[in-house]
């Protein structure tokens, strides 16, 4: 017995690559949110941009007299403070659409649970159709049909992304629904929309909730992807993904550090997301809290 | 449950599949705009001009006649003609594919060997550097986003050494009457870099797999009798661990490849490999419908029919998956 608690304890102490990862995600979400404050120039605003410094490498002094640490692009911003910038618009992006996507998906899952039936063959026949298809695909087609748009990619991925919690939260939800709090609430007549989102959705989201951080980073990375192949945020507010792909076309001529320096950043968030997000589910699990 | 119900059994259940992603599509396409408008001018057409037009799309026809010659189209391969390359959208997609299927192939056969290869070794001597090293070098795999990836493939193997060419698919020859890179020397060199880009995600998430199934089979009681036999560590590894683990990891390969179709989509545009997925990216920049509606169609049915071939695969291998359904 002493053995395994002092194992149990053993695997809740953080290695120091948890600890980095998550010192870095805090500074993420710090920087983003401080953007504004903290960013050596405004991307968006056409009248602080020298055009006439396009593409200057690491550590070139431009004319508004501060320092391009990581140069600037092919439109002449500052690398950091596009970056800076990207991070604020690929964090909303993703999180908005990893919430939406799992409210969409816990009240369907949980209401394919309670009324049973008809409802539940066809939400649970449009859940395994997504399943059975990468992400990538269903995000693509979504976006294609949509159009192209913050707003628009924001509801691809939550297209792409709901079906993951409807599954879990069904799961939970039909052993729910059988015990006695249940009865109780439906002997007393309750509105069958309070009985849902009062009685039975809280008690069924705690599986599916742990999942949002993990998805949150693939919420990163895929509209980090659509924007890289042009399908993503608009052109002139670029998130991390588009920050790279602008900086592709200058790659091929040498031009490095146009899309290495937002790739690298991009690559850090997801990372850090996914390590946290990963030990975020585990100590929440039940299952590894039994002794 | 026989085999053959299995089969007949997972085969209408694709087919349900197909039948649901149709009605989807077919919704999809028809909320998005009034299609007469890619026919006739806007600004200019008359009413006679836009009545004809319905009539001639056949949208004067009740919907479920409709959706009935929109399915009869597409089973036949008649996306429509593309409003780029006048050629017929179907035909375009198939052209194409060759590039793609050898681009995968060999992506694959990069992955497979490796990554299992990889697993069983990192298993074996779990705990150890050697397999530390690999869990971690394959979480950071698989946290690259793949078009990132690809791009410092090029910076590092193109750019900075001249090694590799950046894009392209260099010299084909012709083989039963298509085109492939790999027959050549310049195209299997230009292959290089786009299929170390689809195999490095494939390579770590079948290196995970095997490692975790070699760990669990390595503290069964036939290794360690095999072990107390005397048998050699390598001929343990792999004439009794390899085809205790062999299953799930067909299974992966199978179900990757499906997804390698779809991500070709980033790689292709990467490298211009011009195969389908690239087709795909440059058919919605030019708002080529046909063609975009062709590509997707063709990857969708491609992955359902992957995914229901390594499912049969599957129940003939393991008796357990026939006898427990």
């Amino acid at each position: 017995m002493k053995a395994q608690i002092v194992s149990a304890l053993k695997r809740r102490r953080h290695g120091p690559v948890l600890t980095a990862s998550k010192l870095l995600l805090a500074s993420y979400i710090l920087v983003a949110i401080a953007a504004p404050l903290i960013a050596p120039q405004n991307p968006y605003d056409p009248l602080q941009i020298y055009g006439w410094e396009a593409s200057s490498p690491p550590g070139t002094r431009g004319s508004g007299g501060y320092l391009y640490l990581l140069g600037t692009d092919g439109l002449g911003r500052d690398i950091v403070s596009t970056i800076l910038y990207g991070l604020r618009i690929s964090l909303v992006v993703s999180i908005v659409s990893s919430a939406l996507a799992a409210l969409i998906g816990l009240t369907a899952g949980v209401s394919a649970a309670y009324f049973g039936k008809w409802v539940d063959i066809a939400i649970m026949r449009l859940v395994d159709l997504q399943l059975s298809l990468p992400t990538i695909l269903i995000a693509l087609i979504a976006i294609v049909t949509l159009g192209p748009g913050i707003d628009r990619i924001i509801l691809a991925l939550i297209i792409a992304q709901w079906a993951t919690y409807a599954r879990i939260a069904r799961g939970v939800a039909l052993s729910e629904a059988n015990k006695p709090y249940m009865d109780a609430a439906r002997l007393m007549r309750l509105p069958t929309s309070r009985i849902i989102f009062r009685h039975l959705l809280p008690n069924s989201i705690a599986p599916a909730v742990t999942l949002i951080p993990i998805e949150v980073g693939h919420a990163v990375a895929l509209e980090a992807t659509l924007s890289f192949l042009g399908l993503g945020v608009p052109i002139d507010k670029p998130s991390l993904g588009s920050a790279v792909a602008n900086g592709f076309q200058y790659l091929l001529t040498g031009q490095y550090w146009i899309s290495l320096f937002p790739g690298l950043a991009l690559f850090g968030l997801i990372a850090s997301i996914n390590l946290v997000g990963e030990d975020v589910r585990r100590s929440l699990d039940p299952r590894n809290h039994s002794l | 449950m026989p085999l053959i119900s299995v089969v007949l059994g997972r085969l209408s259940q694709a087919f349900l599949l197909l039948i649901a992603m149709s009605l989807i599509g077919f919704i999809g396409v028809h909320s998005v705009g009034n299609p007469v408008f890619n026919v006739v001018n806007i600004e200019t057409a008359t009413p006679e001009d836009i009545h004809a037009a319905t009539i001639a799309l056949g949208l004067d026809q009740p919907i479920w006649r409709q959706y009935l010659a929109f399915i009869g189209n597409v089973v036949s391969g008649n996306f429509g003609t593309s409003y780029i390359y006048h050629l017929p959208a179907f035909e375009l997609v198939m052209s194409k594919l060759p590039a793609t299927l050898e681009l995968a192939s060999i992506a694959m056969l990069i992955a497979a060997p490796l990554g299992t290869g990889l697993g069983l070794l990192a298993g074996r001597r779990s705990g150890t550097l050697f397999d530390r090293t690999m869990v971690k070098a394959s979480v950071s795999a698989l946290s690259i986003p793949s078009f990132w990836l690809a791009m410092m493939l090029i910076l590092v193997g193109a750019i900075l050494t001249g090694w590799f060419p950046s894009g392209g698919r260099g010299l084909t020859a012709s083989f039963l009457g298509q085109e492939w890179s790999f027959l050549t020397g310049n195209g299997l060199w230009h292959m290089v870099l786009p299929a170390l880009a689809l195999a490095i995600p494939n390579i770590a998430l079948i290196a995970r797999l095997s490692r975790s199934g070699t760990i669990e089979v390595e503290n069964l009681d036939f290794t360690r009798f095999c072990r107390a036999k005397g048998l050699s560590s390598r001929r343990i590894l792999l004439r009794h661990t390899l085809p205790n683990i062999s299953v799930p990891i067909v299974t992966i390969i199978g179900l990757q490849f499906g997804g390698m179709l779809a991500f070709a989509v980033v790689v292709e545009t990467i490298f211009s490999w011009p195969g389908v997925g690239k087709l795909l990216i440059d058919s919605i920049q030019l708002l080529d419908r046909p063609v975009v509606m062709a590509t997707l169609t063709f990857i969708a049915v491609a992955f359902v029919a992957l995914n229901a071939l390594v499912d049969l695969f599957y129940a003939v291998l393991d008796p357990r998956v026939r006898l427990s359904s």
